[in-house]
């Protein structure tokens, strides 16, 4: 596939969160508010396209010459762990205001299916080391795009009457899949600009 | 200092536990997933050919799409191929099977290992999905390879998976002229 | 005892009260066979690994205790996911990507470092069981509900002559298609917490009349 189909790929037409449900946790629980929304979706961009790039390499030259495939599960999750951490010291020490602003959601990001799935996803589609980082890249990308919409309609939200047993999490879950139809119109109209 | 040596081992000690464990488990289910591979490729090409023999598989290298052919025996004689193809759908490669004459015609397709989301991309595993491309790819009817080639029954079914749809069809145009230049090469 | 088995099926259901896991609960609930399938396997990584946090919980430092929880669990997620490429080649390649999923499944590090790293190890076995079970109740309702609107069928195992396809009369020829999109996953479980919502607070209402009407 080429850059710019793997990049349209992930930010529109496969959106993690709208088409594959993956980070639907934080999606719901982090996009009550614009600025953290904003600031989640930065933290997950970062964590997203290095632990594609990490998880390919560890992969393609340590599991695979060795055929430990097996332990992909494991080391993947491991990676993506230390690599948070790892992420956290060094904004820490580098910009303590970005760390002020991503340092809370950074946790947070170790058990998010979508960092693992890009990884996992990017294993199993036999891309080369750019793409991976490519994927993650973009995938990320959508999940920014994704909890911004998500955050500003919320906001609107907040002021309008809904019925009581719809108010919080279920009429965030009801929006999403309106974003989500809207998103299926990605596909053909893409595609017919793109590859007539 | 002590305690992050004690920490440090046990951790190690944990990991090593089930890193071993794996390859025990790995080992028992190694040769049964390979089996089971080997077992739905012969099926698959049973099924492609229920009239003819296949031959042994031959590898393609050097060719992104084209993996490996086999060819399809009627009487000792080649009456067609059957081609390993990795096409490009929604989330990443999907392997087809696909028998072609010795024409380029499709005469049979079939979708094995894909990623693609179930509801959207998998309905192509559905074997009426591939009517569409039966009996093209000759010079007379080349394969649809985008959606104004079809008919509009037809164009409406793949709604809202025009990618797998379209990889599904690059691929099989891909083998067909494969199939074409290879008899231009070797035709006696 | 009991309660913490119980107490998992519908008081602190995974899914829609705790509101966990909720990624793979919407990715496989196309199909009644996959929800089944993937409620097994959470079952079986629950299990495993409440039982080994619950009784390495006084070997495993406190400093170390995450990664080494993350250690037990990716090796039963590895288990299920090989045994199921063997046995199960159909199953696993419908659930695809999702089964290596489990690992970042939020219930079982949560019930890992909630529950069994401080109880004992049939009070761990109880919860495992309570909130795996759960997990899959709430897995099949949400399948049900978008595989009989959205194809007018259920799946289940192939068996002998039966291929495993249920189909109801009217309603597989004129199915809803975009209930089994990921539109209709979304607005299923939206719909789904607002009946959850809805019977708690009446639920509440009533205890506040019995609680009055004892006043008196």
């Amino acid at each position: 596939m080429t850059y710019i189909g793997i990049i349209i790929t992930f930010v529109f037409i496969s959106n993690f969160i709208l088409t594959q449900f993956l980070g639907l946790c934080p999606f719901i629980g982090v996009s009550r508010k614009m600025d953290s929304a904003v600031g989640m979706g930065f933290a997950v961009i970062f964590v997203m396209s290095m632990a594609a790039l990490a998880t390919w390499v560890i992969y393609h030259l340590i599991l695979v010459p060795l055929s430990l495939e097996f332990l992909q599960t494991m080391t993947f999750i491991l990676i993506i762990a230390t690599l948070v951490q790892f992420v956290e010291m060094v904004i820490q020490k580098i910009s303590p205001p970005l760390y002020k602003a991503l340092g809370i959601y950074l946790p947070l990001i170790t058990t998010n299916c979508a960092v693992m799935g890009i990884a996992l996803i990017a294993v199993r589609s036999n891309y080369s080391a750019l793409e991976s980082f490519i994927a993650g890249f973009s995938a990320g990308v959508g999940f920014l795009l994704a909890i911004l919409v998500m955050s500003s309609i919320r906001e609107k939200l907040d002021t309008e009457w809904v019925p009581k047993p719809f108010r919080g999490i279920p009429i965030a879950f009801i929006t999403a899949g309106l974003m989500a139809l809207a998103f299926m119109a990605f596909d053909k109209a893409l595609l017919k600009n793109l590859l007539g | 200092m002590k305690n992050i040596l004690v920490s440090g081992g046990k951790l190690f000690i944990i990991c090593a536990v089930a890193a071993v464990t794996l390859g025990g488990i790995n080992a028992i289910t190694e040769p049964a997933i390979k089996a089971r591979k080997i077992q739905e490729l012969n099926q698959a090409l049973k099924a492609l050919t229920p009239d003819a023999e296949t031959s042994a598989t031959e590898a393609v290298p050097d060719n992104p799409a084209i993996k490996a052919f086999y060819s399809v025996l009627k009487g000792g004689k080649t009456a067609g191929y059957i081609l390993r193809i990795i096409g490009n759908g929604y989330s990443g490669e999907m392997k087809i099977l696909a028998r072609y004459e010795r024409d380029g015609t499709i005469k049979s397709v079939k979708l094995m290992d894909n990623l693609e989301t179930p509801g959207l991309g998998k309905k192509a595993e559905d074997p009426r999905y591939m009517e569409k491309f039966l009996r093209t790819g000759n010079r007379s009817r080349p394969v649809p390879v985008r959606k104004d080639m079809l008919q509009s029954a037809e164009a409406d079914a793949i709604t809202g998976a025009t990618i797998t749809f379209l990889g599904i069809a690059r691929a099989l145009a891909e083998g067909a002229q494969f199939v074409i230049e290879g008899e231009k090469k070797y035709a006696p | 005892m009991l309660h913490e088995f119980t107490k998992g099926l519908l008081k602190e259901n995974p899914i829609f009260i705790i509101m966990l896991g909720l990624c793979p609960a919407l990715a496989v609930s196309t199909q009644v066979v996959n929800a089944l399938g993937m409620g097994a396997g959470v079952i079986f990584v629950l299990l495993g690994s409440n039982i080994f946090v619950s009784l390495l919980k006084d070997f495993i430092p406190e400093k170390i205790r995450i990664p080494s929880y993350i250690v037990i669990i990716a090796s039963f997620v590895t288990i299920v996911d090989l045994v199921m490429q063997a046995y199960a080649p159909s199953l696993s390649r419908n659930l695809g990507v999702f089964v290596q999923l489990i690992v970042v499944n939020c219930i079982i590090l949560g019930r890992a470092e909630a529950f069994a790293n401080k109880r004992s190890l049939a009070e761990s076995i109880l919860d495992a069981l309570g909130m795996g079970i759960g997990f899959t109740l709430g897995l099949l309702l949400i399948s049900l509900i978008r595989e009989v609107l959205g194809a007018g069928t259920i799946t289940l195992f192939a068996v002998g002559s039966f291929d495993g396809v249920i189909r109801i009369p009217w309603l597989s020829s004129f199915p809803a298609r975009v209930i089994g999109l990921a539109t209709g996953a979304l607005m299923v479980m939206g719909y789904l917490k607002a009946l959850f919502n809805w019977l708690e607070t009446k639920k509440e209402q009533s205890r506040q009349r019995d609680a009055v009407r004892s006043g008196l």
